[in-house]
C-alpha cells in the first residue's frame, strides 16, 4: 500500500494565495500526473506535502504525514528539482550521503546508478553532467531507499527523447509493482502516454481529478467528420432533428454533432448516402488541458502578433 | 540523531573545500612554526635567550601569534569556513530540499551539522598547534620549554575558541543563507567593524571614558580566551579572564545559534 491523501493544502506568499484547500489522492499501482500552468502551485503543493514550506491542510503517506516517517527515503522518493546537488561532489558521493542518512548500504547506492544507467560516470562531479543526466541522478537519489511512494517534479526536463521514453518506461514499471507516483510534467503529450490519473490546477486551486480517459472526455465535443460526395443531401438528411447540429470542417467536410458514427452512418446507409469517411472527434490532453485552464494563467503571454510586421508597414 | 551524524559525517568528507580547507590551515600553521621556529633559532644561537625572551613562546609557537591576544588564530579563521560551507552549499546549491526529504527532522539535520563542524575543526585546530609544537621543539628545545603547563592551557583554550568562532560563523550563515555575505562579514566583524568601534569611542569626547566597554566586543572578547601576554584582573574585569572571554564570546555565538535556529525551524525550505 502507499496513499497519498492531501487534504486542505494551502499556502499564501505575502498574502497572495498560492495553493487553495488543495484535496486529492494518489493511489498505488498508477501514475499520477499532476498538471498545471505556470505559476499555478504545483511546486508550492508538492513541497507542503513533504512538509519542507510551512501551510495549511496534511498529506499523509499510508496514513502517516511524512516527519514521522522513519528514515523517509525508504517511503518516499522525492525529486523537487533540477541538479539539487553540490557541483563537485562526485556523483556516488551524493548518493552515499543521501544513503548514509537512511542507513543504506553502499551497495545500493551501485544499484540505483545502475538502474539509471549512470555506473560510467559515477566518479565525475555532476558540474560536468548534461541536464538529462543530472535529471537521472536525481532519480537515482528518489530511488535510493527502494520508496512505495515517488513524488517527481518535472522529472522529464532537459531528457532528450530517447530519454524521455525510457523515463516514461521507467514510471510506468514502478507503478506497475505498486508503487504510487506522483510526477508533474508540462509535456502533455507525454503525460497522455505517462499517467493513468490527473490531477489538474490553476491558480493554486483544484480544478479537476480523476482518469486521464475522464478528463479529455469532458473537453470533447463528441462530434464526427464525416466525408461524403453527397454534401446536400446528408445535410438535408441531418437538418431539423433534435440535438443535432450540422457544421462545415476546414476542408468542406461535415462536423456533425449529436450523433456517433455508428447512428451516423445506419442513417446514411438507410438513405442510400455514400460515406467516404467517418471519423469520431475526440479532444488531445493539450486541448483538454487548455481548456480546462483558460483563465487560470498565471502569467500570459502578450497575444502572438500579426505576420504584416510592425505598425506602419506591410510586409510586401 | 544517528542518521543525521552519519550523514553529516559523510557530506563534510565527500566535499573538496573541506580537505583543501584543513590543509591550507595545517599548511599555514606549519609554515608559520617553521618560520619562527627558525627565526628564534637563528636569533637565541647568536645572542642567547632571556626569560623575557622565551616568555610566553610555546603559547605562541602553537597559536600562531594568537596568545599575543593583539591578532586572531588565522587557522581557527581558516577552518571555520568549513562551517560556513556546511550551511552556505545547502542554500546556494538547492541541497536543502534534498537534505531534508532525506532527513525529515530540521532538529537532527541542524544539531548534526554543528556537532560534526566542532569535531572536525576541534581536531584539526588540535593537529595544528601539536604540529606546531613539535616543530618548535626541533628549532628550539635548547631555549624553550614548547609544552609547559600555559601552552597545554593554551591549546585547550585555542581549540575552544576555534568551535567557538565556527558555530558563531555557522550561524551567521544560517540565519542569512548566505555564504558569501558570511564569509565577508566573519572577517570584517573583527578586523574592521570591531576597530571602527575602538576609534569610535577614542574620538568622541562623551564615549572617552567608557571605553571599558569594549572589552564586550566579542571577538575582543575571544582574544582573551588565549592572551598570555596580558593578565587578567578579574572575569569580566579589564582585562577580562579567559573564562570571561569564552562566556561573553561563547554568548554571542549561542545566542545566534538559537536564532539561526528558530528561523530554520519556521523558514519554508
Amino acid at each position: 500500500m502507499a496513499l497519498i491523501e492531501a487534504r486542505g493544502l494551502a499556502k499564501a506568499y505575502d498574502g497572495k494565495p498560492a495553493v487553495r484547500d488543495l484535496s486529492f489522492e494518489v493511489r498505488p499501482g498508477s501514475v499520477t500526473g499532476f498538471l498545471g500552468p505556470n505559476g499555478a502551485g504545483k511546486s508550492t503543493t508538492m513541497r507542503l506535502m513533504l512538509q519542507l514550506d510551512n501551510g495549511a491542510g496534511s498529506t499523509t503517506f499510508d496514513g502517516q504525514p511524512f516527519s514521522a516517517l522513519r528514515q523517509p527515503m525508504r517511503h518516499v522518493g522525492a525529486l523537487l528539482e533540477a541538479k539539487p546537488f553540490h557541483p563537485t561532489r562526485k556523483a556516488r558521493n551524493h548518493l552515499r550521503m543521501l544513503a548514509a542518512a537512511n542507513g543504506l548500504p553502499t551497495s545500493r547506492v551501485d544499484e540505483v546508478l545502475r538502474l539509471v544507467g549512470l555506473t560510467e560516470v559515477a566518479g565525475n562531479k555532476p558540474k560536468t553532467f548534461s541536464m538529462g543526466m543530472g535529471q537521472r541522478l536525481g532519480l537515482a537519489g528518489a530511488l535510493l531507499g527502494d520508496p512505495h511512494t515517488l513524488i517527481l517534479d518535472e522529472p522529464a526536463n532537459g531528457l532528450d527523447p530517447q530519454g524521455i521514453q525510457w523515463m516514461r518506461q521507467f514510471l510506468k514499471a514502478l507503478a506497475g509493482e505498486g508503487r504510487s507516483v506522483f510526477v508533474s510534467s508540462h509535456l502533455l503529450s507525454e503525460m497522455a502516454l505517462l499517467a493513468d490519473e490527473l490531477v489538474v490546477i490553476g491558480r493554486g486551486r483544484m480544478i479537476s481529478s480523476g482518469p486521464v480517459s475522464s478528463f479529455i472526455e469532458g473537453a470533447s465535443h463528441k462530434s464526427v467528420l464525416v466525408h461524403t460526395p453527397q454534401v446536400p443531401e446528408l445535410r438535408a438528411l441531418l437538418a431539423g432533428r433534435e440535438g443535432v447540429t450540422v457544421e462545415t470542417g476546414p476542408e468542406g467536410e461535415v462536423v456533425v454533432t449529436g450523433l456517433d458514427a455508428r447512428e451516423i452512418g445506419d442513417l446514411a446507409f438507410d438513405h442510400r448516402i455514400r460515406l467516404h469517411r467517418l471519423a469520431p472527434q475526440t479532444a488531445t490532453l493539450e486541448e483538454a488541458f487548455l481548456a480546462a485552464t483558460e483563465g487560470d494563467e498565471e502569467f500570459q503571454a502578450a497575444v502572438v502578433p500579426h505576420p504584416q510586421g510592425p505598425t506602419g508597414w506591410a510586409r510586401e | 540523531m544517528n542518521d543525521a551524524l552519519r550523514y553529516e559525517w559523510t557530506r563534510i568528507r565527500t566535499i573538496r573545500s573541506t580537505w583543501w580547507l584543513t590543509g591550507s590551515a595545517l599548511g599555514v600553521a606549519l609554515l608559520i612554526s617553521v618560520l619562527l621556529g627558525w627565526v628564534g633559532h637563528h636569533d637565541f644561537s647568536r645572542n642567547g635567550a632571556s626569560a623575557d625572551d622565551v616568555e610566553g613562546f610555546g603559547p605562541f609557537l602553537v597559536t600562531q601569534f594568537a596568545a599575543s591576544g593583539a591578532i586572531p588564530s588565522l587557522v581557527g579563521f581558516l577552518v571555520a569556513m568549513i562551517g560556513i560551507f556546511a550551511w552556505g552549499h545547502e542554500y546556494r546549491h538547492g541541497m536543502i530540499r534534498a537534505s531534508l526529504t532525506a532527513l525529515n527532522s530540521r532538529q537532527a539535520l541542524w544539531t548534526a551539522k554543528y556537532v560534526v563542524v566542532a569535531v572536525w575543526v576541534a581536531v584539526v585546530s588540535l593537529v595544528a598547534m601539536l604540529m606546531s609544537g613539535l616543530i618548535g621543539l626541533v628549532y628550539l628545545h635548547r631555549w624553550v620549554t614548547v609544552f609547559d603547563g600555559e601552552t597545554w592551557s593554551v591549546i585547550a583554550w585555542q581549540t575552544l575558541s576555534t568551535v567557538l568562532l565556527t558555530w558563531l560563523a555557522m550561524a551567521f550563515t544560517a540565519l542569512t543563507r548566505s555564504q558569501a555575505f558570511a564569509l565577508v562579514t566573519i572577517f570584517l566583524w573583527p578586523l574592521l567593524i570591531e576597530s571602527l568601534f575602538n576609534v569610535f569611542f577614542q574620538l568622541v569626547p562623551g564615549l572617552r571614558d567608557h571605553q571599558d566597554v569594549l572589552r564586550f566586543l566579542p571577538f575582543a572578547a575571544q582574544r582573551r580566551m588565549v592572551d598570555v601576554l596580558n593578565d587578567a584582573s578579574s572575569t569580566f574585569g579589564e582585562p577580562m579572564s579567559a573564562v570571561g572571554g569564552a562566556l561573553v564570546f561563547g554568548g554571542v555565538a549561542v545566542a545566534l545559534m538559537a536564532a539561526s535556529y528558530v528561523l530554520f525551524a519556521k523558514r519554508d525550505a
